[in-house]
């Protein structure tokens, strides 16, 4: 449970069992609720055709949003799309308000009009920007992230290099690398751990997905990951495929 | 699915994962047809790691999304020319390098890897006369793998060493420790022996351009020499020297190696089931929605638009037009509403614009069609009278193109072809009469006041000889125009009179020809009723007219023809101008009115008792025709002439009556399309700025309808001049000079009558 890290303000120090067991369902809840909204952010992203850098950010400063503040006292939904909105901004893939609310509108009412540019439409517009404001101030204007996209994609490189070319090639390493790097913005695992050790996490289980070992890996003196990153340990990977995969199980139960 | 795929994960993870498989998947039909021949041939590896069970579980829920086809990544093989430079990506050195990975595995592995085709960069190591060996340093495509430690050779044989021109060794050029590229020709895995080719021939085709042979070390790869820099520095950490790459901080370097990497950003991987592409409808995507959105915020423009317009208020109509037209270039109805407003506001060009973009973008649009027919026919009514008939020809029948059962457009192509085929005609009788005139002209020198004198007296004759006289002079007249050489100053007069008179009822059915086709014909044909005798001329006259031709060109093609033809009409011309003349005669006047009248008209000082016989020639011959038209029998003129007055303001107000009632009545009906037009156009826009303008030819229209004599006078005095500019000024100086010349009081009351009458039916135009 990434979200009932030590890093949550709001778990209370002293506890009793019952309250452990309330936290943790409290925190399984809005677990699921953050991924309902991530994949909003995610599906609207794709419809408004950003790229997967701009999706990541704003999946960042949504989790970093409610991190820090509780889900009580704001819409998820206007966080998320105010989100997007900052985003796009921070990652330099600028998008128009009106496209995201007419994403978000038709997401949240499917089938729906499009709605009118009227004095309503003003209104959900004007909110996104206060709330983009709003969310600047909390996250103390600091919105701008390290993605383990960047190294994810080296990785692939200097790999698919040592690797034999055909196996590469006939293997969908990178693309399904890609997608679970994508989908691990469900969490907050980017918050939690470095982002080269994401990477390389996605990576590996890319890997093990397809059952493709790095050549002469046992006999480096390094193993590959290690190579990649100084300080990772198997057992850190271990735990980042093994949260990424627990988040593919919230898939299934929300849709 | 991919098996291959699948068989190799399942050797990867082993028995367990195929059991999990045959669980998770047991819905999947695919799956559960095929793992059954997976199971058979599947082999598993020999050491085995512990199983990941949780992985395998993930692997086993995934594998339908993780095995499907369309995962592949596209392998189209995106050339790679060295040219890649540091700045767009970190070139890093080889993963090996790092690793650490023991020679032997380097070795075995590069010799498993390297392929024909591929391009390796050596040092001469020696020369032999059978070729030189290199030991290679790095790879210069494909992979990227640490070779220099490895110490391979390679053999570059003689042949494969081209020449450099015709004499001495080609060996010579090289020596030892030059770098060379070159590209792997064979390669024997088992001997661990390479052999490389200098030819170009032995490069694969995306990367034909390399150069192959001597290089200087500049030209090394960039992963060779961050490979060097790094084996001399102490710390050999991959993330460092990622991080202190230039390429690392590029913000366009995850787009760069996305693509390099076959990895699609519009159509991204997931393995979340719900963020599968297939869940989303197109109709959900930002760009989809953006354009309903605008279109129907254009709509509502273009409403509110409508209604300013609605209300006259065309500056705001406009705004809201263009503003719709802003929001949504392609707005159908913004385009068809603007257009309307531009043909309102006489910007024809413009709505034209308007209706095709609109019909490009909507082709099934009625009102656009309708419109741009409609404005097509009116622009190429403007055009028609600007005289530009061919851009007219071209309007009408693009009118016909947008909309094929246009009437309008049709009637007006016709009318427009017909007034074509006119035109010219007219321009070459112009040229005719052009030539006569200088017959003319040169009689006339000799003209003198004596023989005006004459003619005078004549005159006074004229109502005594009349009857008898005018059998005569028909007759030889007839002879005289046939041959046009006058012996006789009288049959001179008469001739010229004739002829002149006969070029200028020629004249008159052009102009007529213009607005109404069919007005001719009947004119004429009231002729021929007339008289009878001459039937047969005039229904060879109206022969002359041959079918309107298919196309203008196809018309000026006929022109030869058209010229064949008009010599013949020169012929009718002359024998219709005697039974013309006949006919006035018989109404009116004698031969001698006529041609005082030409001749006052050509030399403007005419004196009193001249433009006395021109007032009562005009007004008989006008009386003459007006009575034709009214076609009221009357046996003799001089009858006629004691009551004239009182008939000339009858007939008048008849003809009044029968505009406002428009009969079937030749005289009158050019004006029934004219008033239909502007009806038409008054209809389609309120306020057409041009229809005001419309009405002015129309009224001089009537007034060269009443006038013809006067038409005629015009006509003769300046060689077909645009007669529609001249008619309200002569009327005018035709009044002046009335009044000077003391006409009698009652010709002159008539004549003011008509002039009043004239002005009252501009006005209530007008005011129309």
């Amino acid at each position: 449970m990434e979200g009932g890290g030590s890093s949550s303000s709001w778990v209370p120090e002293s506890r009793t069992l019952e309250e452990e067991q309330e936290n943790a369902d409290k925190a399984a809840r809005e677990m699921r609720l953050h991924f309902k909204i991530t994949r909003f952010i995610m599906e609207a992203g794709v419809k408004l055709g950003m790229q997967s850098v701009p999706i990541a950010t704003a999946c960042m400063v949504y989790h970093k949003f409610f991190r820090d503040t509780s889900l009580d006292a704001y819409d998820p939904y206007l966080v998320a799309m105010s989100a997007i909105y900052l985003a796009g901004k921070v990652e330099e893939q600028h998008l128009r308000t009106r496209d995201i609310i007419n994403v978000s509108h038709r997401y949240l009412h499917p089938g729906s009009e499009t709605l009118e540019l009227d004095s309503h439409f003003w209104e959900l517009r004007d909110s996104i920007v206060q709330c983009e404001l709003l969310m600047l101030r909390l996250l103390n204007f600091q919105v701008s992230f390290q993605h383990p996209h960047k190294y994810l994609l080296h990785y692939l490189l200097s790999l698919k290099h040592w690797m034999n070319r055909h196996s590469w090639e006939r293997t969908p390493v990178a693309a399904a690398a890609w997608a679970l790097l994508r989908d691990s913005y469900h969490g907050t695992l980017c918050l939690q751990y470095k982002v080269q050790h994401v990477a390389i996490a996605v990576l590996y289980l890319a890997l093990q997905c397809y059952g493709v070992e790095v050549p002469a890996h046992a006999a480096g003196e390094r193993p590959w990951w290690q190579v990649f990153s100084e300080d990772l340990t198997e057992q850190i990977i271990l735990d980042i495929v093994s949260k990424l995969i627990q988040l593919y199980s919230l898939d299934t139960e929300i849709s | 699915m991919d098996w291959d795929l699948l068989r190799q994960c399942l050797a990867a993870h082993g028995p367990s994962l195929f059991s999990l498989l045959r669980c998770e998947q047991y819905e999947n039909l695919q799956f559960r047809g095929l793992l059954g021949d997976v199971a058979k041939g599947q082999q598993y590896r020999k050491e085995k790691r512990v199983d990941n069970v949780e992985v395998q579980q993930f692997i086993a829920r995934k594998a339908d999304l993780l095995f499907s086809v369309s995962w592949k990544p596209n392998t189209a093989v995106v050339s790679e020319a060295r040219e890649e430079t540091e700045d767009l990506y970190a070139i890093m050195p080889p993963l090996e390098q790092f690793m650490e990975v023991p020679i032997r595995d380097k070795r075995e592995l590069f010799f498993r890897d390297l392929e024909r085709g591929d391009v390796v960069i050596g040092r001469i190591g020696s020369i032999r006369e059978f070729g030189f060996f290199i030991v290679l340093v790095c790879l210069g495509s494909g992979t990227i793998r640490d070779v220099a430690p490895l110490e391979i050779t390679a053999l570059c044989p003689l042949r494969d060493v081209p020449s450099h021109g015709s004499h001495g060794d080609p060996l010579s050029y090289y020596q030892i420790g030059d770098l060379i590229q070159a590209a792997v020709k064979d390669i024997d895995r088992y001997h661990e022996k390479i052999t490389v080719s200098l030819h170009s021939a032995a490069l694969p085709s995306h990367l034909s351009s390399l150069k192959l042979g001597v290089i200087s070390s500049e030209d090394l790869p960039v992963h060779y020499k961050q490979s060097v820099a790094l084996a001399s520095s102490n710390s050999q950490i991959y993330e460092k020297t990622l991080e202190q790459s230039l390429g690392f901080a590029n913000p366009a370097t995850v787009e760069f190696l996305l693509e390099k990497l076959g990895i699609s950003e519009s159509d991204p991987p997931s393995l979340m089931r719900g963020l599968q592409r297939t869940h989303f409808s197109d109709e959900d995507y930002a760009s989809t929605l953006r354009k309903k959105q605008s279109a129907s915020w254009a709509l509502k423009c273009v409403k509110s638009g409508v209604d300013h317009f609605k209300m006259g208020r065309h500056v705001e109509a406009m705004n809201e037009y263009n503003k719709a037209l802003e929001i949504d270039a392609k707005n159908v109805e913004a385009l068809v509403a603007r257009g309307a407003l531009y043909a309102t506001n006489g910007s024809l060009s413009k709505a034209i614009d308007d209706f095709e973009v609109a019909l490009e973008n909507c082709p099934t649009h009625r009102n656009a069609r309708k419109y741009l027919c409609q404005t097509l026919v009116v622009r190429g009514g403007q055009l028609e009278e600007e005289d530009k008939l061919l851009n007219a020809e071209s309007y009408y029948k693009k009118a016909l193109t947008v909309d094929e059962t246009f009437q309008e457009a049709e009637d007006a192509l016709v009318k427009l072809r017909q007034h074509i085929q006119k035109s010219l005609e007219k321009r070459e009788k112009q040229a005719e009469r052009q030539a006569e005139k200088e017959d003319k002209q040169k009689q006339k020198k000799v003209e003198t006041s004596a023989e005006k004198l004459r003619k005078l007296l004549k005159e006074e004759k004229r109502l005594r000889k009349k009857r008898r006289r005018s059998t005569s002079s028909s007759s030889a007249s007839s002879e005289s125009s046939s041959n046009l050489s006058p012996s006789s100053s009288s049959s001179t007069s008469s001739s010229s009179s004739s002829s002149s008179s006969s070029s200028s009822s020629g004249h008159k059915k052009c102009k007529k020809k213009r607005r109404k086709h069919s007005e001719s014909s009947t004119h004429s044909m009231k002729h021929s009723s007339k008289v009878s005798s001459h039937q047969k001329d005039y229904s060879s006259n109206d022969g002359w007219y041959p079918p309107p031709a298919d196309t203008s060109a196809s018309f000026l093609n006929q022109k030869q023809e058209m010229e064949k033809l008009l010599e013949r009409q020169d012929r009718l011309v002359c024998e219709k101008a005697a039974v013309e003349e006949k006919v006035r005669n018989r109404f009116s006047s004698s031969v001698e009115i006529l041609e005082t009248t030409r001749g006052r008209s050509e030399d403007s000082k005419g004196s009193c008792t001249n433009s006395k016989t021109w007032a009562s020639g005009s007004r008989s011959a006008s009386d003459a025709r007006t009575e034709r038209h009214v076609a009221s029998r009357r046996d003799s003129t001089d009858s006629f002439h004691t009551k004239s007055g009182e008939k000339h303001i009858r007939v008048d107000k008849e003809l009044e009556g029968r505009k406002l009632h428009p009969a079937s009545d030749s005289s009158h009906e050019r004006n029934i399309p004219f008033s239909a037009e502007n009806c038409k156009r008054d209809q389609y826009t309120e306020s057409f700025a041009s229809s005001r303008k419309k009405c002015q030819p129309g009224r001089s229209e009537f007034i060269q309808n009443e006038y013809p004599r006067k038409d005629y006078r015009d006509s003769e005095g300046r060689f077909g001049e645009d007669l529609e500019d001249q008619k309200p000024h002569n009327l005018k100086s035709y009044g002046e000079t009335s009044v000077k010349k003391n006409l009698p009081q009652n010709l002159l009351n008539i004549f003011s009558q008509i002039a009043e009458f004239e002005k009252e039916k501009g006005n209530k135009q007008k005011n129309k």
